[in-house]
């Protein structure tokens, strides 16, 4: 496990920028459908999968705590 | 001197733009439907019938330029068949593959968790804390967490980092017929077995204790990176990393004992145990999603995740969305998602355990399987707000549809329903 933690992490940091996208060229980027995280709207689905799926997250459950038991 | 100096502050408060330009009210709702026939209450056998229905307020609050208060509020009610047979003897003949009518029918859970977000003056720096509790029948949680994200070269990249605390504890209930057998208990003299008639092996003589600790602490760490490839194209890594301690199974999920004679009360198996899993977990995820603007119609979403943990279980999630935009006020998601994960250590099938096992669970939410959902959604989006609720605009509604299916028999849909206000 040591290992593997070690390899995601050299992964994570060994990427850096090749191309700098100037502001005024963001526009595309600053679509709302372009956000990198989880939209509101998706966070009902995303507590369904942290139930009934192993591989959860350290809330067990439901945002913001809760067993996830049921 | 001093009058340039006070021009050069004027100069900033003029361009500094506001994080969020005012209050913003999301209501999201949900209504969620399950069933399949391996029920962990019944040890991996019978009804997983249950419907949630879930209401949440966020209201997001600039309290100066720099600085926002989020208050998120939720309660969320369910009914479950397969919870009610933590006591299956209360009305009528029991079967693992009916509902109950006892007091684990239903429950309801309520959370308010508030995060303070700082930004400094030239927005590369964003600080934030935040606190929650949530409180369930038999769970109570209190969280508190904080993150730094820090942007640089021209905010084309940010890195992350973010640690989460959960202080919580459980109110341990345990199956019905196992209780007389804890401390305290009078065995089969009590009332339960006097109005019930014991079939099969009429000795019945569990090996039961009940759980000492009921605390479980969770602590996680995570590290993001994200980046900007292209004017078009946009990426992100991340890794988590969680510990989990104490308490970690759940008291009224039942094991059955292929070495152990069968008990029955009607068409109900009587427990020989509960599910016993060890006092730790370690959890690791690295996950990246890629975002790409392909035209003006069609944007296209993807993610994938990989999961380990030292109780053997090893998962793939791969999802990928393409909004496509019919106007400028409609969009519709179709979206697909493919899941898969080994068993734990620990799980096995109904009476495929042995009694001379230290852990041993039937819980198939720990079993192995994959599962293909499927999500269709369309949003309406009107960025002048027109539409009014007192000080309130509309400024937009999200409404999706999702169906779950396992390789098993389980299966899940949900309906949700997004609200997002602006105030004048």
């Amino acid at each position: 496990m040591i290992k593997k933690t070690l390899f995601i992490i050299g992964i994570l940091f060994s990427l850096s920028s090749c191309v700098v996208v100037k502001e005024y060229e963001k526009v595309n980027l600053n679509d709302p459908d372009m956000v990198l995280g989880d939209k509101k709207a998706d966070r009902n689905i995303a507590t369904a999968h942290s139930y009934r799926e192993a591989a959860v997250g350290a809330n067990g459950g439901k945002t913001g705590g809760g067993c996830g038991c049921n | 001197m001093s009058m340039l100096i006070a021009q050069e502050q004027d100069a900033e408060k003029v361009y500094k733009k506001r994080v969020l330009e005012t209050t913003e009210v999301d209501f999201i709702s949900s209504y969620y439907t399950q069933d399949g026939d391996n029920a962990a209450v019944s040890g991996g056998i019978g009804t997983e019938e249950l419907t949630d229905v879930t209401a949440t307020f966020i209201v997001s609050i600039p309290l100066n330029d720099d600085d926002v208060l989020t208050i998120d509020a939720g309660v969320s009610a369910y009914t479950s068949a397969s919870s009610s047979n933590v006591g299956p003897f209360d009305d009528g003949p029991a079967s693992p593959f009916q509902a109950s009518s006892g007091a684990s029918s239903s429950d309801l859970w309520s959370n308010i968790t508030g995060n303070y977000a700082h930004s400094s003056d030239d927005r590369n720096e964003i600080w934030s804390a935040k606190a929650s509790v949530s409180s369930e029948y038999d769970y109570f949680s209190l969280g508190l967490g904080g993150s730094y994200t820090r942007l640089f070269n021209e905010k084309n990249t940010e890195v992350s980092v973010n640690a989460n605390l959960f202080l919580d504890t459980w109110k341990t209930i345990y199956p019905t017929e196992l209780r007389p057998f804890g401390a305290n208990g009078n065995g089969l003299s009590d009332a339960l077995f006097n109005r019930n008639t014991i079939t099969g092996n009429t000795n019945y003589n569990p090996n039961f204790t009940e759980f000492t600790d009921k605390g479980r602490n969770s602590y996680s760490i995570g590290l993001g990176f994200s980046q900007i490839l292209h004017k078009n194209v946009q990426g992100s890594l991340s890794l988590d990393v969680i510990q989990q301690q104490g308490l970690l199974s759940t008291p009224f999920q039942r094991v059955y004992f292929s070495d152990v004679p069968d008990s029955f009360i009607d068409d109900f198996q009587l427990a020989d145990d509960i599910e016993r899993l060890p006092d730790a977990r370690t959890k690791i995820a690295l996950g990246g999603r890629l975002n790409w603007y392909l035209s003006e119609r069609f944007v296209l979403r993807t993610s994938y995740r990989y999961y380990f943990d030292d109780w053997g279980i090893n998962s793939h999630t791969a999802t990928v969305e393409l909004p496509i935009k019919l106007s400028d006020k409609f969009t519709i998601y179709p979206s697909y998602r493919y899941y898969n994960q080994t068993a734990a250590d620990y799980f096995a099938p109904y009476e495929a355990h042995l009694s001379t096992d230290e852990f041993y669970t039937s819980d198939y939410d720990l079993s192995e399987y994959a599962a293909n959902q499927y999500g269709f959604g369309i949003s309406y989006t009107d960025i002048f707000a027109k539409v009014h609720v007192s000080t309130f605009g509309l400024k937009s509604i999200d409404l999706k549809f999702y169906q779950y299916d396992r390789d098993t028999t389980f299966s899940f849909s949900m309906v949700s329903a997004g609200f997002k206000f602006v105030m004048d």
